[in-house]
C-alpha cells in the first residue's frame, strides 16, 4: 500500500460501519444486527425519537406538573383512555421511553468500540510521511525552495521550526528520501470517546440514583420531633402518599424566614431565605446539629435534606413582650423566643405557648381567623413561685382598658411590642440516594462532560508534512480534524518561518 | 497568498480591537454609574441605545452587500461594536440598579442585611436573559467578524439582537424582588452559560439561512416557510381567536399591590381593528404559499410574479396590525367599560376565565369535574366584580405574541429584501465550503455550550431542588435543543451530510432553543417560571 493511499485512509477518524454507508446483504444476520445497532446512523434516528418524545411530553402537561388537574378534568373520557393507554401523561417513565435511553447507551457502547480502533491509529502509528503528489493535494501546502546554504542539517532546523510552532516534531527516511513530521493535539482524536465514557458515567449514575433511592418531604414545625417523611405517588389524577420510616429521630429546633422588609408580608417575593435548624438524634451515632436553607442542603447517612417551601401561615420566632404592672410603675420589656421559657424578676415563668395571627374568640376559645398577620397574640403560659398558674394573651393592637381579654393577669398588662415574622412550619425535600450516585453523575459524569467537550472542540489535531527533496527543496503539506480557518494561519506562520531557514 | 496571512496575523490582535473596546467600554460604564450614581443613563436607555446600533449597523451591513462600499462596510463593523457597547453597558449598569433597589427597600425596612453583591447580578428573570441573549449574539458576531470575510454576518446576526431587545423592551425592566432559590452562584454561571450559548446558536441560525441562500435554494422556497411561520403565529396568537373569532384580544394585567410582577387577569380584550387586518394578512400568506408553490414545483412564472405580489401586500397588511395593536394598547384607558361591552356580548368569556381562575387554585380533577359551568360563570364575573377596575393593558401582557408578530414581519421583510438582486448578494458571500465550516464550528460551540447549561442546571438544581433532573419543561426543552445539536453533529460523521441538510438541521435547533427561551417561560407549566 502507498504511503498516499495510507494517509487518506487514516484522515478519517470515524470510518463508517456497513450500516452508515452501503449494506452488506451476504453478512449473517447477527452481525448485520449488531453492524445496525452500533451503527451512528441508528444513534441520530435513536437522537430523532428522542427529541420527539421528549418535545410530547413538553407539550402534553404531564401528572406531576402544576396545571395537570386541570388539564385532565378538560379531557374527554376516549382521550383519557388513549392518553393513559400511551402513556403521554407520564411519557420520561414510560418503558418507550426508558427502552430507547437504554439502547441509545448501547448504541454509544458498540459504535465507540467500532470506532476506537481506527482513532487509537493516530496515537500508536502516527504516520510520518507522505508523498510529494499527496503533499501538494492538501489544502494547505508550499514548496520551498532550496536554502543556499548546505542541505545537510535541514531537517534538524525544520524540525526545530515545527517546535517553535507548537508542534511535535519527528524526523524519518524512507526510499532514500528525508521527512519531518510535526504534530499537535493527537489525542483530541479521542475527544469524541471520552465525551461518550462521561455521558454513559450520567446516564448510569441517575439510573442508579433513581433505582435505589427516593425522594421525600417532611413538614417540619419547630419543636416537634419526627422519624417519619412522606413520598407521593402520582398516577394520573390520583396521589398516593406513603409514610416511610427513617433509622433516626429529627426535631426541628427552629424555623427563620429572612425577609427583605421585616414588617412585610411572608409572601416568596418578600423573602431572601428560609433556613430550618435540625437536631438528628440517630441511635447508632448520637446528636448531629445541622442548618438547612435554600441551595445548602445538608447531608446525612445517604440522606439530602433540602429547604423545599414554607407554610406560609403567619408565626412569630422572637417575640418582644411589653409588661405594664398592675399598679402602676415602670413598664417592663421582656424578650421570649418561640417555644422559649424566661423569668420576670419577680420569679414568674413565662412560657410561649401559641400564635394567633389574626387572633378571634371562637365560642370562647382562643383561635385565628386567617394566616394573615390582622391581629397578632401570643398565648403565655404563666407560673408564679407559689405555683399558681394561668394564661395571658399578649396583644400587638392597644387594647381598651375594659377589654377582658387585656385584663391584668399575674399582676401585668401584657403587651406583644414586636415580633419577627416566621412561618408556621418549613417543608424539606428529602433525596435518599444510598450510593451518592447524583453526585457521581453529575458532578464527575457531568463535569467530565464539559471538559470533555471543551478538549474535543477547542483543541484540533494539526499535522504537517515537510518533504526534503535530494535537490533541498522542501515540499510542505498540512491537514486539521478541526478549526481550517485557526490551522490555515498557524500553516501561513509556520511557512514564512521555513522560508528563513 | 502568503504574504497576506502574514500580514493578517501581525494585525491578530488589531482586528479584535472592535469586541475589546465594547467590552472595555462597558466597563468604564460600570465605574461611571458607580461615580454618578442614578443621575447616570438608565440600563433601559443604554438598551434602546443598543437595539439602534445594531439596526444601524445591519443596514450598513446590507447596504455594503448589495453596493460594495468600504466605508459602509466600516460603519457596519463600528456600529455592530457600538451595539455590543451598549448592550453590555445596559446589562452592567443594570447590576447596580438592581442592587440600589433593594438596598433602599432594606435601609427603609430597616433591615441591617448587606447581601453580597453577586445576588443582583442581572440573571434574575426574562428580561435580564434577553438583554444577555442579544450580548451573546452581538460579541459572537463581533468576534466573528474580526476577519473581513466574515464581516456580512453583521448584516444577518444584528437584525435578530434587535427583535430580541425589542422583545425585552415588551417584557419591561422593572426591578423586581430576587426569587430566594435564585440566590446561589450556580446563577450566574447556568444562565451566563444559557445566554452565550443561545447567542452561538443565533449566529448559527443565520449562518445556515446564509448558506442557504448561497446555494441558490430559490427565494420563493424560503418565501414559503417564511410565510407559514406568519401564518402559524397570526393562527395562534390571542388563543386561537384571529381566524376562528376575527378578532385579536390582548391580555390584561392586574397590579400587584406588593409591588413587583403584576398579575395576568384570566380576561383578555379586543383590540379594534388588529383582528380583521391580521385576518387580510393570513389569506394574502396562503395566497403568497400557493403561488409559490406553484412557482418552484411547476415554474410557473405567472404564479411568481403573484406570489410576490402577495407576500409584499402581507408585509404590509402585518405591519399595519402591528401598528393597530400598538397604539390600541397604549391608548385604551376606559378598559373595564370596553370589558363590561365586550363580556355583555359574549358571555362564554366569563366560563373561560372562570376556568383559569380554577386552574390556578390546584384543585383535584374530581373537584374540578365538579364544577358547573354556572359556577364558572360566577367565579368569573366575582372576579371581574373585585378588579375590573384596576385592570389595564400593557405590552407586558403578551410579550411573546408582540414578538413572534414582530419577528414574523421582520421574516417576511428578508425574504422580500433577498428577492431584488439575489445573484448581486450571493456573489458577494463567502464560499459554501467557508459558510459550512463557519456553521460547523458555530453549531460545535453551541452544543458545547448548552451541555454546559445542562450540566450546571442539573447540579444546581441538585443544590437546590434535591434532584438534578426532573424534565421540567426548560430543563427539557434544552435537552430537546441539545439532541438536535448532537444529531447535527453525527449526521455529519454517519451520512456525511454538510451544507444544506446540515443547515435544516441547525435551523431546526435554533427554532427549538427559541421555544426553550420563550415558549417553555409563556406557554408551558414548569418550575422556571421566573424565566
Amino acid at each position: 500500500m502507498s504511503s498516499e493511499a495510507q494517509l487518506s485512509s487514516a484522515d478519517d477518524s470515524i470510518v463508517s460501519s456497513p450500516f452508515d454507508g452501503e449494506r452488506v446483504k451476504s453478512a449473517p444476520l447477527l452481525n448485520r444486527l449488531i453492524d445496525f445497532v452500533s451503527s451512528v446512523r441508528f444513534g441520530v434516528v435513536l437522537l430523532c425519537i428522542l427529541v420527539i418524545l421528549s418535545i410530547i411530553g413538553m407539550l402534553v402537561i404531564q401528572q406531576n406538573v402544576e396545571g395537570f388537574e386541570a388539564f385532565y378534568a378538560s379531557l374527554t373520557p376516549a382521550e383519557r383512555i388513549v392518553g393513559s393507554y400511551l402513556g403521554v401523561f407520564d411519557i420520561y417513565h414510560s418503558f418507550y421511553y426508558n427502552g430507547l435511553l437504554l439502547i441509545l447507551s448501547l448504541n454509544i457502547i458498540l459504535a465507540s468500540i467500532d470506532h476506537f480502533p481506527n482513532a487509537w491509529k493516530y496515537i500508536s502509528k502516527p504516520k510520518l510521511d507522505a508523498s510529494r503528489k499527496w503533499l501538494l493535494g492538501q489544502k494547505e501546502n508550499a514548496v520551498i525552495e532550496a536554502p543556499d546554504s548546505s542541505t545537510a542539517d535541514i531537517p534538524n532546523r525544520i524540525a526545530e521550526i515545527f517546535k517553535k510552532n507548537g508542534l511535535r516534531a519527528a524526523i524519518s527516511e524512507k526510499k532514500g528520501k528525508t521527512f519531518v513530521f510535526g504534530e499537535s493535539g493527537r489525542w483530541n482524536r479521542l475527544g469524541a470517546y471520552i465525551v461518550h465514557v462521561f455521558l454513559l458515567i450520567l446516564f448510569l449514575g441517575h439510573f442508579v440514583a433513581l433505582q435505589t433511592g427516593f425522594d421525600a418531604d417532611v413538614q417540619f414545625v419547630p419543636g416537634e420531633t419526627t422519624n417519619q417523611i412522606e413520598m407521593i405517588a402520582f398516577k394520573l389524577d390520583q396521589k398516593e402518599k406513603f409514610a416511610v420510616g427513617l433509622p433516626f429521630s429529627i426535631t426541628s429546633t427552629d424555623i427563620q424566614q429572612k425577609l427583605i422588609d421585616p414588617k412585610g408580608s411572608i409572601e416568596i417575593n418578600n423573602t431572601m431565605d428560609w433556613s430550618t435548624s435540625l437536631t438528628i438524634d440517630d441511635p447508632e451515632y448520637g446528636k448531629t446539629d445541622a442548618v438547612v436553607s435554600l441551595n445548602n442542603p445538608f447531608q446525612y447517612r445517604g440522606y439530602r435534606f433540602f429547604q423545599a417551601s414554607a407554610i406560609t401561615y403567619g408565626s412569630a420566632r422572637n417575640m418582644t413582650l411589653e409588661l405594664t404592672p398592675q399598679g402602676g410603675g415602670e413598664p417592663i420589656t421582656l424578650g421570649l423566643a418561640r417555644n422559649g421559657e424566661t423569668t420576670l424578676p419577680d420569679g414568674t415563668k413565662v412560657a410561649y405557648d401559641e400564635f394567633f395571627p389574626d387572633f378571634v374568640l371562637n365560642n370562647g376559645k382562643a383561635d385565628s381567623r386567617s394566616g394573615e398577620y390582622n391581629n397578632p397574640v401570643v398565648k403565655l403560659n404563666l407560673s408564679k413561685p407559689d405555683g399558681e398558674k394561668s394564661v395571658a394573651y399578649a396583644f400587638a393592637m392597644k387594647l381598651p382598658d375594659s377589654a377582658p381579654v387585656g385584663a391584668p393577669v399575674a399582676g401585668y398588662r401584657w403587651r406583644l411590642a414586636e415580633f419577627e415574622k416566621s412561618p408556621f412550619a418549613h417543608v424539606l425535600s428529602i433525596k435518599y440516594d444510598p450510593y451518592n450516585a447524583a453526585f457521581i453523575a453529575w458532578y464527575v459524569g457531568g463535569i467530565g462532560l464539559m471538559g470533555a467537550l471543551v478538549f474535543v472542540f477547542f483543541v484540533s489535531h494539526r499535522r504537517v508534512w515537510a518533504l526534503v527533496e535530494e535537490n533541498g527543496e522542501i515540499v510542505v503539506g498540512g491537514i486539521t480534524n478541526r478549526n481550517h480557518q485557526g490551522f490555515k494561519d498557524k500553516f501561513a506562520k509556520l511557512i514564512s518561518d521555513l522560508r528563513k531557514i | 497568498m502568503q504574504e497576506v496571512s502574514r500580514l493578517e496575523i501581525d494585525g491578530s490582535l488589531r482586528r479584535y480591537i472592535p469586541a475589546i473596546m465594547a467590552l472595555g467600554g462597558g466597563f468604564v460604564m460600570l465605574f461611571l454609574r458607580f461615580q454618578f450614581g442614578e443621575r447616570f443613563i438608565s440600563d433601559t436607555a443604554l438598551m434602546m441605545l443598543a437595539l439602534a446600533a445594531y439596526i444601524l449597523a445591519a443596514l450598513f451591513q446590507l447596504t455594503n452587500l448589495y453596493a460594495p462600499s468600504e466605508m459602509a462596510q466600516k460603519i457596519g463593523l463600528w456600529g455592530a461594536s457600538l451595539g455590543v457597547f451598549f448592550n453590555f453597558s445596559s446589562w452592567l449598569v443594570r447590576w447596580v440598579g438592581a442592587y440600589e433597589h433593594e438596598l433602599e427597600q432594606l435601609v427603609q425596612s430597616g433591615n441591617a442585611a448587606k447581601p453580597w453583591m453577586f445576588r443582583y447580578i442581572p440573571f434574575a428573570n426574562l428580561y435580564d436573559l434577553s438583554l444577555a441573549f442579544a450580548f451573546g449574539a452581538g460579541i459572537t458576531t463581533l468576534l466573528l467578524a474580526a476577519r473581513k470575510d466574515f464581516r456580512f454576518l453583521t448584516a444577518f446576526t444584528l437584525p435578530l439582537a434587535a427583535l430580541i431587545l425589542t422583545l425585552a423592551r415588551f417584557i419591561g425592566g422593572e426591578h423586581s424582588n430576587l426569587m430566594p432559590i435564585l440566590d446561589s452562584y450556580w446563577r450566574p454561571i447556568h444562565v451566563g452559560v444559557a445566554s452565550l450559548s443561545y447567542g452561538v446558536a443565533l449566529v448559527c441560525f443565520a449562518v445556515a439561512v446564509i448558506y442557504l441562500l448561497k446555494d441558490k435554494v430559490k427565494v420563493e422556497a424560503m418565501a414559503v416557510w417564511a410565510a407559514i411561520f406568519a401564518f402559524s403565529v397570526i393562527a395562534t396568537i390571542s388563543k386561537f381567536s384571529v381566524f376562528t373569532e376575527f378578532v385579536y384580544r390582548s391580555g390584561l394585567f392586574l397590579p400587584n399591590p406588593m409591588g413587583g410582577k403584576n398579575f395576568s387577569a384570566p380576561f383578555r380584550l379586543a383590540i379594534p381593528y388588529v383582528g380583521e387586518t391580521l385576518v387580510i394578512t393570513g389569506i394574502l400568506l396562503v395566497g403568497s404559499i400557493v403561488a409559490f408553490l406553484f412557482y418552484v414545483y411547476k415554474e410557473n412564472v405567472k404564479a411568481q410574479k403573484f406570489g410576490h405580489i402577495f407576500l409584499r401586500a402581507s408585509f404590509a397588511t402585518l405591519l399595519l396590525s402591528i401598528v393597530f395593536l400598538v397604539v390600541g394598547i397604549r391608548s385604551t384607558a376606559d378598559v373595564q367599560t370596553r370589558l363590561n361591552d365586550q363580556l355583555a356580548a359574549s358571555p362564554e368569556q366569563f366560563i373561560d376565565a372562570g376556568k383559569d381562575i380554577a386552574a390556578k387554585q390546584r384543585l383535584s380533577v374530581q373537584d374540578f369535574e365538579a364544577i358547573t359551568p354556572a359556577q364558572f360563570e360566577q367565579a368569573g364575573k366575582q372576579y371581574l366584580q373585585a378588579n375590573g377596575e384596576r385592570l389595564f393593558l400593557s405590552f407586558g401582557t403578551n410579550p411573546v405574541e408582540l414578538s413572534g408578530l414582530i419577528t414574523a414581519l421582520a421574516g417576511l421583510g428578508f425574504v422580500i429584501l433577498f428577492s431584488f438582486r439575489t445573484d448581486k448578494i450571493r456573489e458577494r458571500l463567502p464560499s459554501l465550503e467557508s459558510l459550512d465550516n463557519l456553521m460547523y464550528k458555530t453549531a460545535c460551540l453551541a452544543f458545547a455550550g448548552l451541555a454546559m447549561l445542562l450540566i450546571t442546571g442539573a447540579i444546581w438544581a441538585n443544590e437546590s431542588w434535591g434532584r438534578p433532573w426532573g424534565f421540567d419543561s426548560k430543563e427539557t426543552g434544552a435537552l430537546v435543543a441539545w439532541l438536535t445539536y448532537a444529531a447535527f453533529l453525527h449526521t455529519r460523521i454517519s451520512r456525511g451530510w454538510s451544507g444544506r441538510s446540515s443547515a435544516y438541521f441547525a435551523i431546526v435547533g435554533f427554532l427549538l432553543v427559541i421555544f426553550t427561551y420563550l415558549g417553555v417561560s409563556y406557554l408551558l407549566p414548569g418550575l422556571h417560571s421566573y424565566a
